[in-house]
Formats: structure tokens, C-alpha cells, sequence
């Protein structure tokens, strides 16, 4: 049995002690700086292997914890997704002069806290798994300690995210009260016990909702993305989201869609249009780079919860379809963003990309590949997630809820194609400041436009994982 | 895999391949750039023509099918075939690409490698366009152009090409994203009907809408309406046509060619193909809405033709003018008008294609479209003022050059069901000839009043031979157009006929 415990936990032990070791190393060893972000790389990957490696035996942990398919999903989402912030993070730190053990360490650890929510079927684990991802944020969102934007977000997201936890746990409070259980999976037998429920889950995906700064929660976003370091930002704008949608995902679940209130599913409803029609049209507005993509990440957000609507399989493959897509699309866009700015203490504009496309090929090129991407425009993998999430609306039966979706993504063309512009179609300015352009980053453009266009075009293996993960939650 | 026992499949990732290949190579060599890219465009023509020498004209049905699983638990397949509606249309694809390339020369001159990988894509995504039978397929290589013609426009156009290219893309995708839930709606009925998932046209041939008693509660009505949008955005329909102007002047020479020949047949091939087939009753309950649109256009793309002082600006009108005689004689139905539609479709491709590149040839030299800057050339460039006015009586429809026997067809066919609309229509061929000529007599024939252009040079060898295919294509059409009407009667006899 303590096998099994832990065995079924492995890779996240393992990614706990490494953490340790690389904040350890930073100590005692300070020359090891320059390989510390490999040594994170490779224990992700060694933990992404085991995930794989071992068996999914379902729940474990006296029913706490849910390790089977659609948690191995997330968590390789999650994994990959540290995997390839870690590739932006290291020519980035080497440029600030910042490489220490806690970053990497800290990121391991915020990783860890978003698998554990992934795999939770208990609402006190799914807590402390959101307080190690977000405690392990706050600090990375204000690693640039000299930086007042840098000290800025992590302020904001530090209050934001206590309130958000506060509102959790009341909401978990009220739903014990309701229902006599943490158990996820138990939810149902007593939600239709009157407005206690009611309010518990009410709050409960508010918490939830500011994770995934779905509109009217979105506040914190923009301000948050702009100063934080941005491979920070990268991991920041997916990793919590997959996590926080999950278990989004299994509430909706327990809660049993089928009696699931007209009233529950408008209210998710009215989040995802809202989130679609704000994010898009606030997008449209911002000058800074990391700031458009804070709004397209509510938008994003937005249509990922369009397949939770429509739940059912379809709607939650389509759901995790979209998450592997953001992932690649996403940290392409902030990889671009982090080789193309010089100095962390200049906005980011987009107006700095002008004529960059012909001088810096491979990064511009996964650039306006990300965009067209976000844009939803085929043969790429965000074409299919949002195929996959408006097919599940229209087959819900929700044609309305589609065409918002549909007409929301052509606003989004608007400001992605943007960036495309300026890129290519506009003259270098005079003053050329010098541009290196580091492997590491060009890796990644590469392994992301890879990942964005393979998958666009041979979706099938992806579904195939994705639909067996829905699997576990809805038929 | 044999190649040659997947023709359709070769030809349509030919180019794309290619243009893999040469994203490899170092922009700094031009020449091989230019070379490559026209190579794999003759190889993609030399694969059209095996197609055609396989195909069988009796068969109305499709044929050469070539499909592989692709995400078999949604139901989508990839699946190419050709009928009688697409051969010409893919043949006329592949004849205008290596013309676009031997335009290059003269007209593209930075970035050449960029240029040369765009069209090379745009190549795949339309002939994939014309050629998929899967909807999801089709969708895919229909939003495939958007891409490289995004940058065709807005990396080697004119000077107000940024937004010329915003424009085209916003216009395009406002219509194929509505498209897009339409096409998920049909899945979606297909599956309440038939119990399975299914994206295949074919399949979707036997599913039936209900027409429903008004327009917001008819689901046929709807999903007609959110396909023909697309469509009509696209061939473009009056009034939704403003953003061709704009996109056609800036776009370089190649760009407006493959614009004008090809992107905007996608429009009228979609009508016919799926709005005619898929949705019959509501075909014809907006028959006359879309006659009434295509007569304006008719008229009102003339009218604006003639009141143009820019070259490219008063072909890309008259390519309003033009289509909406093709918009025309599809839904004036009947097999005449209809065969008329579709031949005119490869007509207005072939000359509107050669007044572009004709257009390009003076633009190089000169680098001003504007008609008062230019008189006189008659003397100065005669093998010019040849091919120009050979273009020119093709569009405007003298008989023994295609453009008569598409206008001919499809008025004959018109009038029998609706005299008015076909009158109304035979005003444009008037007013074609006045604003054509007019421009004719501007550009050659008044004195030669700029000394600037009496020292240039008349066309090339090479813009010779790039505008030769055109030339021989619109003859041959014009005396002898029972050779490619007989390709397509078959399967034409089959949509029409129900």
C-alpha cells in the first residue's frame, strides 16, 4: 500500500526534492548557476517520463487524490509547459543577471502545487495545491526586486490571490456545511440541498475564476502579466489556467451535470461570453505586448470554458485540446517577448517589433505563427481547439453561445494580425538596436512552432489522449 | 506511396513541399528562388494536365478519389476528388501560377524568397480548396489562403497595402468564420439524422434541413445564408464588394492575378458546389435576391470602371462588373446559363488575369498606374499594344474570344427565365466595351504627351511568354469552346438537374 502511495506520486516527489537541491546548490555552490536551469529542465522531463512510466491506478491516497488519465493529461501539460518556460527563463536571467537556485527552484515547486490540483479529488488537497502554486508565484512574480513593476505584480497578484484563497476556502466551508463532504465526487448527493450549496459553489468557481481571470475577475491580469519577469509570465499565463480548469471540470462533474440548474449553466455561460467579448475588444486597446496577451489569455480562458459549458466529452476534450494549444501558442508568443525586449524596465510595444521579421527569422516567424494561432486560423493547433470547443457547443445544442465564440475570434484578428504587420510589414526604425538571439530561445521557437503546426495538422493522436482523459469525467 | 497513384494529392502539395524546401535556403539567392518556385509551379501544371488525361468527362459524379483517415472519432476524413465543376478551375489554377512567377521577375525585387514561399502555399491552399470533398478539409484549405495572401498584400503591395491587407483578411474571415458554425451545425444535423459523425459532402448530400416558416427559424435558410456570406464576401456580391478595390490596387502584379483569376472563382465554385447542392430550397427561395445583387453589380461595377484614373483600380471594378454575370447566370439556373457561368468563371480568370500582368509589365517601367500618364504607347510599344488590346476584347467580349461565348451562354440562358434580369445584365456587356475602350483609346492611342515614355522598351521575351498561355487559352476558348464545355457537362447536367 505504501508503495502504491508512493509510487503514485513519484514525479512530484521528485520535483519537490530537486527544488530543494537547486535552492540548496545556489548556497553552497554558486558556480553551478549556469547549469541549474538544465538541471530543472531534466528533472522535468524526468518527471514527465515517470508520469508516463507509471501507472495510473486512479484514486489513491484514501481517495484524496485521482491519479488517472485525465490528471496524467494535465500534468503533462503542466510539465511541458515548466519544460519549455524554463527554456525562455534561462537566456533571460543570464541577460539580468539574476540566475538563482530560488528561481528555478520555485517554479519545480509552483509546478508541483498545479499538478496536485490536477489530481485532486478533495477540496482541501485542490487548496493546498493552489496555495503552493500561488505562494511559489507570488515570489517569482516579483523576482526583479529592483524592478517597481516586478514588486508591482507580485504585490497585486499576492493580494488578489490571498482574497481568491479566502473565497475558496469559505466557499469550501459553506459546501461541507451543505453536503457533510470534501470529496469532489460526493458533491452531488447534497447540492440540491438549497442555497447553501448553491452560494458554496458560487464561491468556490469565483476562486476558481480568478485563477483563470475570467471576466468579471480579470482585473488583476493585465498589470500582473506587464511586470512580471516574462518567462514568469509565460508559466504564469498557462500553467494555473490548466490547473484551475480542471478542477473547474471535476466540480462540474461532481456536481453532476445532468442535474446541473439552467441557472449554474447560464452563470458559466455569461463568464465565457464575457470573457470572450472583453478580452478581445479590451486587446484591441493596448500598446504592450504582454499586456494584449493578458487580455487574449481572459479571452483564451473564455473559449476553453465554451467547452465546459457544453460539457459532455466532447466539451471536455475540447477543453483539454485547447490547453495543450494555449501552451504551445502562448509561450511562443512570450518566448518572442522576452528575445525582443532589451530592457525588462521598457514597456514592451508592439511598435518595437517593426521590421524585426526579416532580421530575426526563427523567433519572428513562431511569433506570427503564435498569432495566427490565437487567431484560431487553420492548419494550426489553435484552429482545432477552437473547432473542438465550438463543436461541443453546437452539438449542446448551443448554436448562439458558437457564433459569440466565432464572432469574438474575429475581433481577436484584428490585433493578432497586428503584430503580424508590424513584424514584417513595417520599416526597421533607424536607431537598430543590436539583437542577439540566443539557441535556447530559437530552440524554443522552434520545438513551439512544431508543436503548433504538427499537431494542427495530425490532431488525431492529441484527441485520442484528450477524449480517453474526458472519458474519466463525462460519456 | 506512388506519386502517380496519388495525382490530386502530388499536385496539391507540390507546391507547399517546395515551398518547404526553400524556407531552408538563404533568401541571398534570388535567381534560385525564382527558379524553384517556377519550377514546381510547371511541375503542379504538369500534374493538372495527368489529372485531365485521367479524368473521364462522361462521369458525373466525382472521380480520382484519394482519402486517408484523419480524425476518424469526429468523422473527418482527408479526402480529395475532382468533377467536372473543379477540373477547369484546378487547370486554371495551375496555368496562371507559373504565369504569376515569370511576373516576378520584372515586379518583385526585395524579399524575393518570402515572395516566392507565399504564392507557393497560396497554390496549395486553393487547389486543396477546389479539390476537398471532406468539409472540415475544406475549411482548412480555404482559411490556408488567408495566410500567405496576408502577406502578399502587405509585405510587396502598393502604398496603402497595410491596410489593404487588414481589410481583405477581415472581410474574408467575417464571412468563413459563420461558415464555420454552419458547417458544425450540418455535422451536428447529420449526426441527429443519421446517427454517425460525418464531414463528408458527400454524406451531407443526403441530408435535408427543414426550411422551417421564416427566415430566423428555417435551419436551411440559416446555414444557406452563413455558407453563401462567405461565398459572396468572397466572389465578391454587390455591396459586399468593397474591400476587391482595395485589395486588387495594392496587392503586387502576381498577387492580383492569382486575386482576380483564382481567389474569387473560390466564391462562385462555393455557391455552386454547396449552396446550390446542400441547400436547394432555400437555393431557390433567394433567387431572385441574388439576381436583383448581381445586376447591380453588373451595372454598378461598370459604371464605377469607367470613372477610374487608375489602371489596376478600373480592372479590379470591372471584375465586379464581370462576377456579378457569373452570380448571374448560376441563379438564373438552367443548364445553359449555368455552363455559361462556369466557362465564364475560367474567362474572366484568363483576361482579367492578362490585363493584370499587362498592367504589372507598364507599372515596372514606369512605376505609375495612373491612365494620364501614359498616351500614345501604340507607337512606342506595339507588341504591347497588341497583347493589351487582345486582353481587352477578350473581357469585353468580342466573339472568337472567350469572353463572348460565357456572356453569350449565360445571357441565352438568363433571358429564358428571367428576360429582365438578362436585359438589365446585357447593359453591362455595353458599358464593358465603353469603359475598355475608352481606356484603350487613354492609354495608346491619344498623342504621346510625357517624354518619359517614349523611350520605353517594348515587352520582353520573358513578359512575352508569360502572357502567351493566357493568349492561346482565350483563343482557343473563343473558336473552339466545346472542349472544355464538354468536360463539364456531365456533372453541371447533374447539379442543375437536382
Amino acid at each position: 500500500m505504501i508503495s502504491l502511495w508512493l509510487t503514485s506520486v513519484f514525479p512530484e516527489l521528485v520535483l519537490v526534492v530537486a527544488g530543494g537541491v537547486l535552492v540548496l546548490l545556489d548556497a553552497f555552490a554558486p558556480r553551478l548557476r549556469p547549469a541549474m536551469a538544465w538541471l530543472a529542465m531534466a528533472t522535468v522531463l524526468a518527471a514527465l517520463g515517470l508520469r508516463w512510466a507509471l501507472p495510473t491506478p486512479g484514486a489513491v491516497w484514501e481517495g484524496m487524490l485521482l491519479v488517472d488519465g485525465l490528471g496524467r493529461f494535465v500534468d503533462s501539460y503542466i510539465l511541458l509547459a515548466a519544460a519549455l518556460a524554463l527554456l525562455v527563463a534561462d537566456p533571460y536571467l543570464a541577460r539580468t543577471q539574476s540566475r538563482y537556485g530560488e528561481f528555478f527552484g520555485l517554479l519545480l515547486w509552483a509546478a508541483v502545487g498545479a499538478m496536485t490540483m490536477a489530481k485532486a479529488n478533495h477540496l482541501l488537497v485542490v487548496f493546498v495545491g493552489l496555495e503552493l502554486l500561488s505562494i511559489a508565484l507570488y515570489v517569482l512574480n516579483a523576482f526583479h526586486r529592483e524592478s517597481a513593476l516586478s514588486l508591482e505584480a507580485g504585490w497585486k497578484y499576492l493580494v488578489v490571490g490571498a482574497f481568491s484563497s479566502a473565497v475558496f476556502v469559505f466557499g469550501a466551508a459553506l459546501l461541507y456545511g451543505a453536503t457533510g463532504t470534501f470529496a469532489l465526487g460526493e458533491l452531488a448527493s447534497g447540492l440540491s440541498r438549497g442555497w447553501l450549496a448553491v452560494l458554496g459553489v458560487g464561491l468556490l468557481t469565483s476562486a476558481l475564476a480568478f485563477k483563470l481571470a475570467l471576466f468579471p475577475f480579470h482585473a488583476w491580469a493585465p498589470d500582473v502579466y506587464q511586470g512580471s519577469p516574462t518567462p514568469v509570465t509565460a508559466f504564469l499565463s498557462v500553467v494555473p489556467k490548466g490547473a484551475a480548469l480542471v478542477v473547474l471540470a471535476r466540480v462540474v462533474a461532481g456536481a453532476n451535470p445532468e442535474s446541473l440548474t439552467p441557472r449554474w449553466t447560464s452563470t458559466l455561460t455569461a463568464l465565457a461570453v464575457g470573457s470572450m467579448v472583453l478580452g478581445n475588444l479590451a486587446a484591441i486597446a493596448q500598446r504592450d505586448l504582454k499586456r494584449m496577451l493578458a487580455y487574449s489569455g481572459i479571452a483564451h480562458m473564455g473559449y476553453a470554458l465554451v467547452g465546459l459549458v457544453a460539457f459532455g466529452r466532447d466539451g471536455v476534450a475540447a477543453v483539454l485540446v485547447y490547453l495543450a494549444a494555449y501552451t504551445f501558442m502562448n509561450i511562443a508568443a512570450f518566448a518572442a517577448v522576452a528575445a525582443f525586449s532589451e530592457n525588462e524596465e521598457e514597456p514592451h510595444l508592439v511598435t518595437d517589433l517593426a521590421g524585426q521579421g526579416w532580421e530575426r527569422p526563427t523567433v519572428s516567424f513562431a511569433l506570427s505563427i503564435a498569432m495566427f494561432a490565437l487567431a484560431g486560423i487553420p492548419p494550426t493547433v489553435g484552429f482545432v481547439g477552437k473547432f473542438l470547443a465550438f463543436r461541443a457547443a453546437v452539438n449542446a445544442n448551443m448554436v448562439p453561445l458558437a457564433v459569440v465564440g466565432v464572432l469574438a475570434s474575429l475581433v481577436s484578428v484584428f490585433y493578432y494580425v497586428r503584430v503580424v504587420y508590424y513584424l514584417y510589414m513595417k520599416p526597421l526604425p533607424k536607431r537598430k538596436p543590436a539583437f542577439s538571439e540566443p539557441w535556447a530561445i530559437r530552440l524554443l521557437a522552434v520545438l513551439c512552432l512544431a508543436g503548433m503546426l504538427v499537431l494542427g495538422v495530425f490532431p488525431r493522436k492529441l484527441l485520442e489522449l484528450a477524449e480517453g482523459a474526458a472519458a474519466m469525467l463525462a460519456r | 506511396m506512388n506519386f502517380l497513384d496519388w495525382p490530386l494529392t502530388t499536385m496539391i502539395f507540390l507546391p507547399a513541399a517546395a515551398g518547404l524546401l526553400l524556407l531552408l535556403v538563404p533568401g541571398r539567392a534570388v535567381a534560385l528562388h525564382r527558379w524553384v518556385g517556377l519550377a514546381a509551379s510547371l511541375a503542379t501544371f504538369a500534374g493538372s494536365l495527368v489529372v485531365l488525361s485521367r479524368f473521364d468527362p462522361q462521369q458525373a459524379a466525382f472521380q480520382l478519389t484519394e482519402t486517408a483517415p484523419w480524425l476518424p472519432s469526429l468523422g473527418i476524413a482527408y479526402r480529395v476528388e475532382v468533377d467536372g465543376l473543379s477540373i477547369l478551375l484546378v487547370l486554371l489554377t495551375a496555368l496562371l501560377q507559373p504565369v504569376v512567377f515569370l511576373s516576378s521577375w520584372g515586379s518583385i525585387h526585395e524579399k524575393v524568397k518570402g515572395y516566392i514561399v507565399a504564392m507557393l502555399f497560396l497554390e496549395t491552399g486553393v487547389l486543396g480548396a477546389f479539390l476537398a470533398t471532406d468539409m472540415f478539409l475544406f475549411y482548412v484549405f480555404w482559411e490556408l489562403m488567408l495566410v500567405p495572401m496576408y502577406f502578399i498584400i502587405g509585405v510587396w503591395g502598393g502604398e496603402r497595402r497595410i491596410y489593404a491587407a487588414v481589410k481583405f483578411v477581415l472581410f474574408t474571415l467575417a464571412g468563413s468564420l459563420l461558415m464555420l458554425v454552419a458547417i458544425l451545425y450540418m455535422a451536428f444535423a447529420y449526426k441527429t439524422q443519421f446517427g454517425t459523425l460525418s464531414f463528408a459532402y458527400a454524406d451531407w448530400l443526403k441530408l435535408h434541413l427543414p426550411m422551417g416558416a421564416s427566415f430566423w427559424h428555417s435551419p436551411q435558410m440559416l446555414a444557406f445564408a452563413a455558407f453563401a456570406l462567405a461565398y459572396a464576401i468572397k466572389v465578391p456580391v454587390w455591396p459586399l464588394h468593397t474591400w476587391l478595390p482595395d485589395a486588387h490596387t495594392e496587392a503586387p502584379t502576381g498577387g492580383s492575378i492569382i486575386l482576380a483569376g483564382v481567389l474569387l472563382k473560390l466564391g462562385t465554385y462555393g455557391l455552386l458546389r454547396f449552396n446550390r447542392t446542400l441547400f436547394p430550397e432555400a437555393w431557390e427561395a433567394s433567387r431572385g435576391f441574388f439576381i436583383t445583387l448581381a445586376v447591380i453589380a453588373i451595372v454598378y461595377g461598370a459604371l464605377v470602371s469607367w470613372a477610374q484614373k487608375d489602371m489596376k483600380r478600373l480592372v479590379a471594378f470591372s471584375s465586379v462588373s464581370h462576377m456579378g454575370f457569373i452570380v448571374l447566370g448560376m441563379f438564373a439556373g438552367g443548364l445553359t446559363a449555368t455552363q455559361g457561368a462556369l466557362l465564364q468563371m475560367i474567362n474572366h480568370g484568363l483576361s482579367t488575369g492578362a490585363l493584370f500582368l499587362l498592367v504589372g509589365v507598364v507599372y515596372d517601367r514606369r512605376h505609375t498606374r495612373l491612365i494620364e500618364d501614359y498616351g500614345g504607347l501604340a507607337a512606342v510599344m506595339p507588341v504591347y499594344t497588341g497583347a493589351f488590346l487582345l486582353a481587352t476584347l477578350a473581357s469585353i467580349g468580342v466573339p472568337l474570344l472567350n469572353g463572348f461565348v460565357g456572356e453569350f451562354l449565360i445571357l441565352l440562358g438568363s433571358y429564358q427565365s428571367q428576360p429582365v434580369a438578362a436585359a438589365l445584365g446585357a447593359t453591362g456587356v455595353i458599358l464593358g466595351a465603353v469603359y475598355m475602350l475608352s481606356l484603350v483609346e487613354r492609354v495608346f492611342w491619344n498623342a504621346l504627351v510625357h517624354e518619359e515614355n517614349r523611350s520605353l522598351e517594348d515587352m520582353s521575351l520573358r513578359e512575352l511568354a508569360s502572357f502567351a498561355p493566357l493568349a492561346v487559352c482565350m483563343v482557343w476558348i473563343g473558336v473552339h469552346p466545346v472542349t472544355f464545355l464538354r468536360l463539364t457537362e456531365a456533372t453541371l447536367q447533374k447539379i442543375v438537374g437536382g
